[in-house]
């Protein structure tokens, strides 16, 4: 990729005044606070098994699953006493190209848990099972997701397009999808 | 003499919108209706899909921030705060503390100016003519300071990854607190007039009540969830920049219907004259920029980070592959999460309240639909 200066800045040759300094830049670790701590062994006792992989930032931390796995253990976070993740906050995919990540973000906001469901679908099987059951905010982001990358939500019972209209081909979340060279009309 | 169940009835589409004065936008929704009850609602959004997260993907951290101020363009100066905090946290920056007052300062003047909208427009849905004036009115006061600290009324471009573009300009803090003045008398004109006014009131108590868990489980956030009992505010929660060294009350409600949604906004406006007070007696000269490259390049890895919005709780998902652009940005808009509920609030309502409920919800279809 090319190095771009933000626009505007090309003309910045002097030196800033003192004043204008801060604190000089320090590199941010992965590492969970306390209270991610905390989630992550709650998380840890109600995935069990199904937890293939963990890791976190701050008070987020996340967990892996194998997609097959994935409503239960959505519903183990949503009814475990620990965690009772009341809300489904966020569903945000993420195309690697060999494979797409579903994140989802869970909270509590009862007991001021977060926590992150991470499952991989491979792109040429786009398939994972709807979690409209446990949390009905899942719908409208499932049918963007399904929109945007193409991954198809058994179960889900409104897929019908959100953002785009009904006709419209291919799945411009993707990481293969022009931005450039795209012409509608 | 033939009963009513003897007579076939059928339910009948409403198609209402997207050129609808009432829907805030291009929005549009089908209402199923049974004589004058609406018996289901289908909302379609997607008119203004930009493609902002796909756009995003392509531009440098610093230009994202201008497609932030573009998604919410009510509430500008919060969107651009939560991307810039996202990219801080991934690059493990933190800005001065001079940059976190501006930020908090700001970021509140933009909540009581979007709050003032909302209740101007509220009104006008319920058909009261005078309350968007002086909405209006107060809410010009804040844009035109705003031209005055990031040259622009809307777009500000102001909030850079690291801090702002530049310290206050000179005579900031009185004229602040003349404006806050102002907007204090103006909000509790408002509220002598509105707030408990017969017609607003029938118009509104009882209407589109919705309860905390399902509230909780349809994603609803900010004062519409509150609205419903929900003691839930990030500032409070999980605080960020200088909140924690602020003391405000958050409004809860108890109903969970429109004139809570609507109440709860008018209380937050009061808070955050409040909070802007507190932020200009304990600022102190200082450093707005934290010392950084030019070019924000932050290290391989993703984070989450969610803030409040004047319309509920925003979280930014940001992935970085060590480039100057970012991989993925997901945003997570409350208006259109507080969408989904849409529809547990409106069954069983009344086609004339489909207005007032769809207006308590105060959406922006520009975050809608990115």
């Amino acid at each position: 990729m090319t190095e771009q200066p933000p626009a505007g800045d090309q003309e910045q040759a002097a030196p800033r005044p003192a004043a204008h300094r801060g604190p000089p830049v320090e590199i941010a670790e992965e590492t969970l606070s306390p209270s991610g701590e905390r989630t992550a062994g709650a998380l840890r006792l109600a995935l069990r098994d199904m937890m293939v992989a963990s890791g976190g930032r701050d008070d987020v931390p996340w967990a892996r699953v194998d997609r097959e796995h994935l409503a239960r253990a959505a519903s183990a976070c949503a009814s475990s006493p620990n965690l009772g993740m009341d809300m489904l906050h966020c569903l945000a995919a993420v195309d690697y190209e060999e494979r797409i990540e579903l994140n989802y973000v869970l909270f509590s906001l009862a007991r001021g848990h977060k926590a992150m469901l991470k499952v991989d679908v491979p792109p040429d099987d786009a398939r994972v099972d709807s979690l409209t059951g446990i949390w009905e905010a899942a719908g409208w982001h499932e049918r963007e997701t399904r929109d945007l990358f193409g991954v198809e939500f058994a179960g889900n019972p409104d897929l019908s397009p959100l953002l785009l209209y009904e006709g419209f081909e291919g799945h411009p979340g993707l990481r293969s999808f022009p931005l450039h060279d795209y012409e509608e009309w | 003499m033939r009963t009513q169940a003897a007579y076939e009835t059928v339910d009948m589409m409403l198609n209402m919108g997207p050129q609808h004065p009432a829907t805030h936008g291009v929005f549009r929704m089908v209402l199923t209706v049974d004589g004058e009850r609406v018996v289901d609602v289908t909302p379609h959004i997607g008119y203004l899909h930009r493609g902002s997260e796909k756009l995003a993907e392509h531009e440098s951290y610093g230009q994202v921030v201008t497609l932030f101020d573009r998604l919410d363009y009510v509430s500008n100066l919060n969107n651009e705060l939560i991307f810039c905090r996202a990219a801080e946290r991934l690059m493990g920056v933190e800005p001065p503390e001079r940059a976190q007052y501006i930020r908090t300062i700001l970021a509140e003047l933009n909540r009581l100016a979007s709050h003032l909208l909302f209740i101007g427009t509220y009104a006008i849905d319920l058909g009261g003519m005078t309350p968007i004036m002086y909405g209006f009115r107060e809410r010009e006061r804040i844009q035109n300071l705003f031209e005055s600290v990031t040259g622009a009324r809307m777009m500000h471009n102001f909030i850079r990854i690291g801090g702002v573009k530049e310290d206050a300009p000179p005579g900031f803090a009185p004229r602040v607190r003349a404006l806050l003045d102002d907007a204090e008398r103006g909000v509790a004109e408002i509220d002598r007039l509105l707030t408990f006014n017969e017609v607003f009131l029938a118009r509104t108590r009882g209407v589109g009540v919705i309860d905390a868990p399902s509230a909780l489980s349809c994603g609803l956030t900010g004062p519409s969830l509150r609205a419903s009992g929900v003691a839930y505010d990030v500032r409070k929660d999980y605080p960020y920049e200088v909140y924690p060294y602020l003391s405000y009350k958050v409004p809860v409600g108890e109903n969970g219907d429109c004139w809570d949604r609507y109440y709860m906004r008018v209380l937050e406006c009061y808070e955050s004259v409040s909070m802007v007070r507190q932020c200009l007696d304990q600022m102190e000269d200082g450093p707005v920029m934290a010392q950084m490259r030019r070019i924000a390049r932050p290290p391989k890895g993703e984070v989450y980070v969610h803030g409040e919005n004047p319309r509920g709780d925003i979280g930014v998902f940001l992935v970085s592959d060590g480039t100057d652009k970012p991989y993925r940005v997901k945003v997570r808009p409350p208006s259109f999460c507080n969408l989904v509920a849409l529809r547990p609030m409106m069954r069983g309502a009344y086609i004339a309240d489909a207005v007032a409920i769809l207006g308590s919800l105060d959406i922006v279809l520009g975050e809608v639909d990115r």
